[in-house]
């Protein structure tokens, strides 16, 4: 044993294979520093901007920090003990939670009625991309633009007024029972457009095979949808979903700009609600802590996906 | 069998066959009534910025403007009341000089994290990335409060030193991908012929990634150009407000002194972002997909 290792040894000091192992090394040390240099300012940016905000948050989040005192003074978690008697912060996640709802549910069902209504229509591409145009402005342009068309004289009650022969005079932004509602209605008309392009990839990966085997058999065409295309086309259909809740659950720019006439516009979401709290109010700490909470939310989102992506994975596979 | 052409109803079979094709004739009527109540608004924004002020004000929301004129007077107006030409001038700064520093610091990164070897590639990328894993809330207060404390809240520098940052992991994402699918031959090449590491990504492996490169320098360009939150928090001042922000202030100060006037500001605001889409649909379409998968 020991002899046959010398021997080993002896041939592979020969051929140079120590020598060819440390020059490997001193090559990787050296590509390490290599490397590093180049991913160096994007590291920089990235951790100062961005990683070490986020922990310097969940620090401030324990504090007892507002206005110009307490940002040294640990009071626990009294922040998120706060948070649950007051009716403002409630409202907030009510209403969030109505956004996290509808945006599963209508991206979805209209997203994937329009991919498979406009598919096979003659002139197909004309409409997809109309549909599609809203998706290109910004979310403030659109804001601003739906903001008038929900107007007290605007667009939407002339429109009810001349259709029902009568007054219309609904203030769409400014009553409880109607803001949300009218600004989901908008967020679905500006994103529904990506949700369908990518539901239509999906559509499009789907092997012809078994939709053709499944009519020669006499399926019809519910039966093939229900059982061969909307199985094969569930990971497509995840995707978008976890997107579409994502976008729903943290969307501002919407709830800002059509929002400002609103009387509780601080309570329209969880994003709003920690503006107004830490900018507005100048309770920093107590702000720090609703944005914990908007975070947790946020990963764990993510990390379900991750969680169902694989399921769906090897169920494919 | 023989099959008599002449008693073949070839009207018949042709209207059949355009059937199974496209569906029946109501399916392109409901096509066009979706299409028509999803154009509605934007017929009533390209109406409503041709009409002067009383003009909106008596007439029906989607009547036609009696004369194209008015447009100059409304776009002047706008213009000058929104600041417009300040918020563009910000947000096209912004606009391009973060997104290509961001894109030009991912595809360093990638570079680093694909062409070089070394162990614990995926923790220095997982590092950068996680960068797009916290809603955007988590980093407003203390950055406010940072870039108080080091006197850069409402200036350009603070604004495009966060822009640089936020637009830097997407696209390494892409970047690591594609340059994970470059041939390693010709950089192998060049280092015989004594190029050093810099000349090989700046002379060979950049000018190779140029298509997504561009795609995603104009994913993050509108990503700023659109961005409201960041402005709003950490610049808002008028000589440092993005264009969106003017826009969101003008229409809070201005409400009263008709939409049609905002509605311009919010189409001036809107047509760089047009233009782009139109001009390179296909990069975007390209780059709107590996965004969204």
């Amino acid at each position: 044993m020991n002899e046959i290792s010398q021997k080993d040894q002896a041939i592979l000091a020969r051929i140079g294979v120590n020598e060819v192992e440390k020059r490997d090394r001193r090559r990787q040390k050296r590509d390490f520093g290599v490397a590093l240099l180049f991913m160096s300012p994007a590291l920089l940016m990235v951790c100062g901007l961005l990683l070490a905000p986020v922990f310097y948050n969940v620090y401030l989040s324990f504090t007892n920090w507002r206005k110009f005192t307490g940002l040294d003074e640990l009071i626990g978690f009294a922040n998120y003990e706060r948070m649950l008697g007051n009716p403002f912060f409630g409202e907030a996640l009510t209403n969030t939670a109505i956004w996290v709802v509808a945006s599963i549910v209508f991206p979805i069902a209209v997203g994937l009625g329009l991919a498979l209504f406009l598919r096979d229509v003659r002139f197909s591409n004309t409409f997809k991309n109309i549909i599609f145009i809203p998706r290109i402005l910004a979310p403030t342009a659109v804001g601003v633009l739906w903001f008038y068309v929900y107007a007290p004289q605007g667009l939407l009650n002339r429109g009810l007024s001349a259709v029902s022969g009568q007054q219309v005079d609904i203030g769409w932004l400014y009553q409880d029972n109607t803001v949300t509602p009218a600004i989901i209605a908008t967020f679905v008309w500006q994103t529904v457009g990506l949700v369908m392009v990518l539901i239509l990839l999906g559509l499009a990966a789907i092997p012809k095979d078994p939709v053709e085997a499944a009519q020669i058999d006499g399926a019809s065409r519910f039966q093939t949808f229900r059982h061969v295309v909307l199985p094969l086309l569930t990971p497509t259909l995840l995707v978008v979903t976890i997107l579409s809740v994502l976008a729903g659950f943290t969307v501002f720019d919407l709830l800002w700009v059509m929002g400002a006439s609103y009387p509780g516009q601080r309570s329209l979401s969880l994003a709003v609600y920690m503006y107004f709290e830490a900018f507005q109010k100048g309770s920093w700490a107590y702000g720090s802590a609703v944005a914990v909470i908007i975070g947790l939310v946020v990963l764990s989102v993510t990390w379900v996906q991750a969680a169902l992506q694989q399921r769906v994975d090897r169920m494919v596979r | 069998m023989a099959v008599n052409l002449e008693l073949l109803d070839y009207d018949a079979i042709a209207r059949r066959e355009s059937e199974k094709r496209y569906g029946k004739w109501w399916t392109l009527a409901g096509a066009v009534l979706v299409a028509l109540v999803w154009l509605v608004p934007f017929y009533y924004l390209a109406v409503s910025v041709f009409k002067t002020q009383t003009e909106y004000a008596s007439g029906l929301p989607l009547a036609l403007p009696n004369s194209l004129t008015p447009i100059i007077g409304n776009a002047v107006e706008a213009w000058t009341r929104a600041k417009m030409d300040i918020g563009m001038l910000n947000s096209a700064f912004y606009g391009v000089v973060g997104a290509g520093v961001a894109v030009l610091f991912a595809a360093m990164a990638s570079f680093g994290l694909t062409r070089l070897n070394f162990r614990g590639k995926d923790m220095w990328f997982m590092i950068i990335f996680a960068g797009t894993i916290f809603p955007f809330q988590m980093y407003l207060i203390p950055l406010f409060f940072a870039y108080q404390k080091v006197g850069i809240l409402n200036t350009h520098l603070g604004m495009l030193l966060f822009y640089i940052a936020i637009c830097i992991p997407f696209p390494t994402l892409v970047l690591k991908n594609f340059m994970n699918g470059l041939s390693r031959e010709m950089d192998e090449a060049a280092r015989m012929d004594g190029a050093n590491e810099f000349t090989v990504f700046w002379r060979i492996v950049l000018p190779n990634a140029w298509g997504p490169v561009t795609a995603t320098f104009l994913l993050q360009f509108t990503w700023i150009w659109n961005d409201l939150l960041f402005s709003t928090v950490l610049g808002n001042r008028a000589e440092t407000r993005s264009v969106m922000n003017s826009l969101q202030v003008f229409q809070g100060s201005y409400s009263s002194s008709g939409p049609n006037l905002v509605l311009t500001a919010a189409l001036l605001a809107s047509i760089p972002s047009i233009f782009l889409f139109f001009v390179l649909r296909k990069h975007f379409m390209e780059g709107m997909k590996v965004s969204a998968l």
